[in-house]
């Protein structure tokens, strides 16, 4: 069990993203406001920030490691930008419908704004998304497996 | 108009088939656009909303196909369907659905239907954080948000009695058009008061379903690290607040995040459930 946990930390590990505090932080031993302070830091320090717990994130910044709230964490400011890195296989997706051998191009598929704007029904894919569904009862169920306890909580004002 | 309604009135009261004419005068026709006008101004009932919805949700499998994987499609729809239950609107036809697409995004269509491309899903690492994401998109059905900015522009957007031919005739031109603006409103984005609305309420859901309420700040924080120069963001980028603007909103929540950060993540579920 614990080996598993440990898997499936390491991704988040791997990928320590680079971040910054976007206000004075005290960087703290344990995920708690009333755990020992390891370090102050200052207004924009630079960290890496490893993983998250509830409302605190595990941070390595260059005065020691240890917990920071984790909205007060920024993402990417320093992060080289990938330009296109995944969105390029979109070009690929020529949606093609046939009748009696021959393939006309109907339309570039795709989930860019003109591509959304051109779209054509699919009620082929609607028939499947409806068969989907999952009724309440099975929900329930669902939840019960994972432990999930409903529970009553107004909205804000 | 009080002019218009008088006449049809007196229409109406005169012959019940409203047959005759008066000189370059269509009667049927006056009747129609009084019931028209009428129809649009009035608020959407439920089923005009689902059947509208449904036509919307098709245009947008028509952009992207679901991913074939019936066993994911049913994971997320459990997610879904036990937020939904939390909410003031636990019976409508509530459906989830996984766009095959790398794009990041997701769509909540009026009457109950929401979609998450794959390429979001990818980033996420735990169920808590996609409950916060679906409970967001729950929001926008809750509070009529698409909806609301279709029939508003709509109005101004199809020439004069469109909108009520549209009501009235699911089959007809008119209704076409009205989908196909409907659609075409995934490309222009919403009020930015509704986006920041559907995030503060949204960790609520998730919350009130048992998740530990920190999943939508995490994706928030996730989508802040991906630049801005990337492609597969730039439609959710360009019709959204900052995942900066948005967290910042968020910081008031602190007290409800904490309160219920402790509840479970289910990061293994997540991951044995969506793994390809």
């Amino acid at each position: 069990m614990r080996f598993l946990a440990l898997i499936f930390l390491l991704p988040m590990v791997a990928a320590a993203e680079p971040a910054t505090v976007i206000r004075a932080t005290e960087l703290k031993q344990a995920p708690a406001t009333d755990a020992a302070t390891v370090a102050e830091l200052a207004e924009n320090t630079a960290v890496d920030a490893l993983e998250r717990q509830g409302g605190w994130t595990r941070v390595k910044a260059a005065n020691g490691e240890g917990w920071v709230r984790m909205l007060a964490l920024r993402f990417g400011g320093t992060a080289a930008a990938k330009p296109g890195a995944t969105g390029l296989s979109q070009v690929f997706n020529v949606a093609r419908t046939g009748t009696s051998g021959t393939q006309v191009t109907t339309g570039v598929r795709g989930l860019d704004a003109e591509q959304i704007a051109a779209a054509q029904p699919n009620p082929p894919e609607l028939a499947k998304l409806q068969g989907f569904a999952a009724d309440r009862d099975a929900a329930a169920s669902f939840a019960a497996q994972g432990k999930l306890d409903a529970k009553p909580l107004e909205y804000p004002k | 108009m009080k002019i218009l309604l008088f006449l049809a009135g007196f229409a109406l009261a005169t012959t019940a088939h409203a047959q005759f004419r008066l000189p370059n005068l269509d009667i049927n026709r006056m009747v129609d656009t009084v019931k028209n006008v009428g129809k649009a101004a009035k608020e959407i009932d439920e089923p005009e909303e689902i059947a509208i919805g449904r036509d919307v949700a098709s245009r947008l499998l028509g952009a992207a196909p679901l991913v074939a994987d019936p066993r994911l499609q049913r994971y997320v729809n459990h997610v879904g369907r036990w937020l939904a239950a939390q909410t003031e609107r636990p019976d409508l036809p509530w459906q989830f659905g996984v766009l095959d697409h790398a794009n990041v995004n997701a769509f909540a269509v009026p009457g109950g239907t929401i979609f998450i491309t794959r390429g979001l899903l990818d980033r996420m690492r735990n169920e808590a954080e996609l409950a916060g994401v679906l409970g967001h998109e729950i929001v926008h059905v809750l509070r009529k948000h698409h909806l609301k900015a279709i029939q508003k522009g709509a109005q101004t957007a199809l020439a004069g009695d469109a909108m009520g031919a549209a009501l009235r005739d699911r089959a007809g031109p008119a209704r076409d058009k009205l989908i196909a603006f409907g659609t075409e409103m995934y490309t222009r984005g919403l009020d930015k008061s509704d986006e920041l609305e559907a995030d503060r309420l949204g960790v609520v859901i998730a919350a009130r379903a048992g998740y530990d309420a920190y999943g939508l700040p995490s994706v928030l924080q996730t989508l802040q690290a991906i630049s801005a120069q990337d492609s597969a963001i730039a439609l959710m980028f360009k019709t959204h607040p900052t995942p900066g603007e948005r967290l910042q909103t968020l910081d008031r929540m602190q007290p409800v995040l904490d309160a219920y950060s402790r509840q479970p993540q289910l990061a293994e579920r997540f991951v044995s459930q969506i793994r390809r």
